[in-house]
């Protein structure tokens, strides 16, 4: 429980760092871009509309299309956890992409006071904003992106262990239950954050960072949703954090030709 | 584009806001115990403070098994109650807990000394209360019942043959819930 827990923190505390790293790199590159491009098209004006050809470049668009490895491969160390994720975006305009996640997840969860298994799957639909700017034919994406998440599910408390401050008759061993909770339903709001690198071809390796926030939730009689699949373990509010690592093929349907829009954007201007 | 950003900055500070409940808070309403209230058996309204009066679990040892009403006491004060109201925790997996009442324990005449032992006869509830306290068990007193089935909610008996000090034993609230209600009055 303890190394699970400071396993859980330490990770986050890492990603935060990358989204931080993320956050500056992004914003140096647009510095880098925006600064040395002013003095450039006051000198080189002519010189880009005579280029112009060679400015157009070519946006692919498809479907892209993955799955979690964390999820998958936690399941060969983790005994009390079994998942899947699917994941997949469209490329809607240049920098949208329509994107979803289905996932199935087996869960066991061992508090000090309880232990319980929840088993169910979820979909989660949204879209993505890149931030990035990608240079020439690079297709990396940092994006931000908004999704509406929902899970069907069953939930078993395995054991419990009565809280008595007062004992004075001893400590109650656990009582083993077994009881299960059918047909939950629960449904959340997550705001992700996202990183994909082309590694090769058409291959991606990407992760995310999800906050969640749950909105719907059907609780036992008598009892609480202690893990939901896809919004992960909850908490007494209706905070909740995820995250992914995923690897992914791109199917390229159809191609866009764009003109670079540095210097498209500076002729009318002027 | 950019209120879209904004709006999902604010949403991400606003559920960062960490919420801790890996700890049971020692304020939470878990498993009760019995609040059993003492009165003057000559005035019936006029609350009555007991003195010495050591209560015993069964099975305890008289010396150093008692429950402790005052956690600074030294070995022996830490056993003794000397209010008008004591709280006494129930077995959470039984359907009965035995006590034994010792009035003025600490007198040094054994004549003045008076045991008696009552049985709580009870049902039991586990109910949920979070993650990090798990369940609490909560009690309901047998209803008084002479047609089958027979059940009483105590049973008073004299434990030392010099008869009973608790002269008249009342239920007040057989719901044990909370400790912020009496549920047993005891008068003498």
């Amino acid at each position: 429980m303890k190394h699970t827990l400071k396993y859980f923190f330490s990770s986050c505390l890492l990603f935060s760092m990358v989204l931080v790293q993320a956050q500056e790199t992004s914003t140096t590159t647009v510095k880098k871009e925006t600064a040395p491009a002013k003095p450039k098209t006051e000198t080189a004006k002519p010189e880009l509309q005579e280029v112009k050809p060679d400015s157009i470049k070519t946006d692919r668009y498809g479907l892209r299309v993955g799955v979690d490895l964390y999820k998958l491969t936690r399941g060969l160390y983790d005994k009390d956890y079994k998942g899947i994720e699917i994941v997949g975006d469209f490329r809607l305009t240049k920098k949208y992409y329509i994107a979803a996640e289905l996932g199935f997840e087996d869960k066991t969860t061992d508090d000090d006071r309880l232990n319980s298994t929840a088993t169910g799957t979820y979909i989660k639909g949204g879209f993505d904003y890149n931030l990035y700017q990608n240079w020439l034919d690079m297709e990396n994406l940092i994006t931000i992106g908004l999704r509406g998440g929902f899970s069907t599910f069953s939930q078993e408390l395995n054991s419990y262990k009565i809280y008595n401050p007062n004992p004075y008759w001893g400590e109650q061993p656990p009582i083993v239950d077994n009881k299960k909770y059918n047909g939950l339903t629960a449904g959340w709001i997550e705001v992700a954050m996202g990183l994909k690198a082309k590694v090769f071809n058409n291959v991606f390796v990407g992760f995310g960072v999800q906050l969640k926030m749950l909105v719907a939730n059907t609780k036992p009689d008598g009892f609480d949703n202690l893990y939901i699949p896809g919004f992960n373990r909850t908490y007494d509010g209706s905070f909740g954090i995820g995250f992914n690592y995923t690897v992914s093929y791109f199917i390229p349907i159809y191609k866009k030709k764009t003109i670079i829009p540095t210097a498209k954007k500076e002729q009318p201007k002027k | 584009m950019k209120k879209i950003i904004s709006f999902l900055l604010v949403f991400t500070f606003g559920l960062s806001s960490c919420e801790k409940d890996d700890i049971c808070d020692p304020d939470t309403p878990t498993t009760p115990r019995l609040v059993i209230t003492f009165y003057d058996i000559n005035n019936p309204t006029l609350l009555k403070n007991v003195t010495n009066l050591k209560v015993i679990g069964q099975d305890k040892s008289e010396v150093n098994g008692g429950i402790i009403f005052n956690e600074s006491g030294d070995e022996t004060t830490k056993y003794l109650a000397n209010g008008s109201t004591i709280s006494i925790p129930l077995k959470t997996n039984a359907e009965s807990t035995t006590f034994t009442f010792i009035s003025d324990s600490q007198n040094p005449n054994p004549a003045a000394i008076n045991k008696d032992a009552i049985r709580f006869n009870y049902t039991h509830q586990d109910i949920y209360v979070s993650r990090a306290c798990g369940f609490k068990t909560t009690f309901t007193l047998n209803p008084v019942s002479s047609s089958p089935p027979v059940s009483i909610p105590f049973v008073l008996t004299d434990a030392d043959g010099n008869g009973l000090w608790m002269q008249q034993v009342f239920v007040i609230n057989p719901k044990i819930e909370t400790e912020n209600e009496t549920h047993i009055k005891v008068f003498f």
